[in-house]
C-alpha cells in the first residue's frame, strides 16, 4: 500500500442470489481524492457503498482502509444519502453530534466541534432550530455537517443534492468544494449527473451493469478552485464527453 | 404559538362549554322538564358542593382507580408494543391474545374479577389497566414499525449497537405515536373506573352513589354525579397533552427552549 493512498480495494466481488452486483474489483483511492462514481441503475455502485460501509460482506476480497482491514465492520466511514435523515426531535447542533450520540454521550469537545463546523459553514444562527424549520438545502448542510461531524477520513456521498432544485444544487456543490478543501477529508460521490461529477472530481469512475464493474477511470484535471467558469470552458466540456459516449457505449453500439 | 392562538386555544373550549350549559338550561327552563327527569346545569352542581363532605372520599377514590390503572396500563402498553415489535414470532404468539382481551365484553370481566381480588381498588385497578394498555400497544407497535429504515441503516454504518439504535432513534420516533395511544386510554379510563365500581363495589362508590340517587329520582344528584366522572375524565386527558406538550416541543416549535444546555439564545421569525 502506498503511502499516499487511503483505500485499497483488491478482488472484491458480491452475487446476489444469480446477479453479480460486483464482478470482481480493485480500486485504490488516493487520500485527500474527490473520486465520483456515475453508471446506471444496476451498475453495483450502491453495493460497492454497502461493502465499503460494512453494511453486506462481500463474497471475497479485501479492503484495507487507512491500513486496516475493515472487511464486515461498521463504524468507519461517514455516509450520507440523498435523504438528509435528520431526526425532527434534536435541534440542528443535536443533529450534528447524532453520530457521537450513537457511540455514546455527546462530549463537550464534541459539541464544541460541531458549533464550530456549523458556525464556519454558514449554520452558526441555526443551531437551536428544529430541522422542522430549514429549507432542504440547509437540511442537506447539516446532514453534510453531521458525516463530517463523525470524523472519518473517507467520506460516502450517495447522491446528497439528487433531491434539490438546480440553483440550490449549484450552490451545495461549490459548498461541498469549500468543505473539502478546508476539512481534507477523502469523499467518493455516487451520482447520476455527469456534470455534476465533472465540475466536483479528480476523478471519475464510470461503472456498468451485468456484471456490476468499472468499465473507465478517467482524471478530471481541471484546475481549482471551480467556478462557474469552469462549467462553462472547452475542458469541461471535453471531460463531459468523454464520461457520456463511456456511459451510453454499449447502448450506441 | 402566537398569543391570538394561544386565546383562541383556551377561550374556544371554555366558550364552547358555556354554549353547552347555556342550551341545557334553555331546554329545561322552556321545555318545562320536570326536576326529577332533568335538573338545571346550577342544581346539578348545587348537588354537587352541597353534598361534597360525602362525595370527595368517593371522588377521590375514582381518581385513584383511573390514575393507577392508566399508569399500569400505558406501562404495560408500551412495554408489550416493544415486544412485538422486538421479537417478531411474539407477533404470530400474543397479537391473537391481545385481540381476545378486547373481545372480552368489560362488563363481564368484572365478575371473575371480583372472585380473584376482592372488592377493593384493584379490580378497579385492572379493569382500567385492560382497556388502557390496548390503544397504547397499537400505538406503540405502529411508530415503531414506522422508524426510518434508512436511518436505522445510517446509524449502523455510524457504528451504533442495536441498543443504542433503540434508544437514540427509535424510542423517540415512536413517541408521537405513543400520544395518540395515550390520549385514547385517558379518554376510557374513568369509564373504566366507573364500571369497575357499578360490577365491583360492595360499600361505597361514585358509581353507586348515582345508583342510589337515580333510585330515589335524586336528579340533580345523578347529573351531579355524571359531572364529577366527566371532569375527572377531561382533567386526565388534559394532563396527558400538557405532556405531550412538553415532551414534544419540535412538534410546535422551530427552535429547542433556550435553557436546554448547549443551546445559545436565537431569534427566529416564526
Amino acid at each position: 500500500m502506498s503511502s499516499s493512498s487511503l483505500l485499497e480495494l483488491r478482488g472484491i466481488s458480491k452475487t446476489f442470489a444469480s446477479t453479480t452486483a460486483l464482478s470482481t474489483m480493485d480500486l485504490t483511492i488516493e487520500r485527500g481524492s474527490f473520486v465520483s462514481i456515475v453508471g446506471p441503475s444496476g451498475c453495483g455502485k450502491s453495493t460497492l457503498f454497502n461493502v465499503l460501509s460494512g453494511l453486506i460482506q462481500p463474497d471475497g476480497g479485501s479492503i484495507n482502509l487507512e491500513g486496516r482491514d475493515v472487511i464486515g465492520a461498521t463504524g468507519h466511514v461517514g455516509y450520507m444519502l440523498q435523504k438528509d435523515l435528520l431526526v425532527p426531535w434534536r435541534t440542528v447542533l443535536g443533529n450534528i453530534t447524532l453520530g457521537a450520540r450513537l457511540k455514546g454521550k455527546v462530549t463537550a469537545e464534541d459539541r464544541d466541534q460541531a458549533k464550530g463546523f456549523a458556525e464556519k459553514y454558514g449554520l452558526g444562527d441555526f443551531l437551536n432550530h428544529y430541522p422542522s424549520a430549514l429549507s432542504g438545502g440547509m437540511r442537506q448542510r447539516v446532514a453534510l455537517m453531521r458525516t463530517l461531524a463523525t470524523n472519518h477520513q473517507l467520506l460516502l456521498l450517495d447522491e446528497p443534492f439528487g433531491a434539490l432544485d438546480a440553483q440550490t444544487r449549484f450552490e451545495m456543490q461549490q459548498w461541498l468544494l469549500q468543505v473539502w478543501r478546508d476539512t481534507q477529508r477523502t469523499v467518493l460521490f455516487i451520482t447520476h449527473d455527469v456534470d455534476e461529477a465533472v465540475f466536483l472530481s479528480d476523478r471519475i469512475l464510470v461503472m456498468s451493469p451485468r456484471p456490476g464493474r468499472v468499465v473507465d477511470d478517467l482524471a478530471v484535471n481541471l484546475p481549482r478552485p471551480r467556478t462557474l467558469e469552469t462549467l462553462v470552458s472547452p475542458a469541461f466540456t471535453e471531460i463531459k464527453s468523454k464520461v457520456l459516449h463511456q456511459l451510453h457505449h454499449e447502448r450506441a453500439l | 404559538m402566537t398569543k391570538k392562538k394561544l386565546l383562541l386555544n383556551i377561550f374556544g373550549p371554555i366558550l364552547s362549554v358555556v354554549v353547552l350549559i347555556g342550551i341545557w338550561q334553555a331546554i329545561v327552563v322552556w321545555g318545562n322538564v320536570a326536576p326529577y327527569i332533568a335538573p338545571k346545569p346550577w342544581d346539578a352542581i348545587n348537588a354537587v358542593t352541597s353534598n361534597w363532605s360525602t362525595l370527595a372520599p368517593l371522588t377521590w377514590w375514582t381518581i385513584k382507580e383511573t390514575v393507577y390503572g392508566y399508569l399500569v396500563g400505558a406501562l404495560l402498553g408500551a412495554f408489550l408494543g416493544v415486544v412485538l415489535n422486538k421479537i417478531p414470532l411474539m407477533q404470530r404468539v400474543l397479537y391473537p391474545l391481545l385481540i381476545l382481551t378486547q373481545a372480552i365484553p368489560i362488563i363481564a370481566l368484572a365478575p371473575p374479577l371480583v372472585m380473584i381480588l376482592g372488592f377493593g381498588v384493584m379490580p378497579k385497578v385492572v379493569i382500567v389497566a385492560w382497556i388502557v394498555f390496548f390503544p397504547v400497544t397499537v400505538s406503540v407497535l405502529d411508530g415503531l414499525n414506522h422508524v426510518d429504515k434508512d436511518l436505522m441503516t445510517l446509524a449502523k454504518v455510524f457504528g451504533a449497537n442495536s441498543l443504542r439504535r433503540f434508544v437514540v432513534l427509535e424510542m423517540p420516533a415512536a413517541v408521537t405515536q405513543l400520544f395518540s395511544g395515550l390520549k385514547i386510554g385517558a379518554t376510557y379510563a374513568v369509564t373504566g373506573a366507573i364500571i369497575g365500581e357499578l360490577a365491583a363495589s360492595s360499600g361505597s362508590s361514585l358509581a353507586l352513589y348515582q345508583r342510589s340517587a337515580s333510585g330515589s329520582l335524586d336528579a340533580a344528584g345523578v347529573y351531579g354525579t355524571t359531572l364529577i366522572m366527566t371532569a375527572i375524565g377531561i382533567v386526565w386527558f388534559l394532563l396527558v397533552v400538557g405532556a405531550e406538550y412538553i415532551a414534544t416541543p419540535w412538534q410546535r416549535r422551530s427552535t429547542a427552549r433556550q435553557w436546554r444546555r448547549g443551546a445559545k439564545p436565537v431569534v427566529t421569525n416564526n
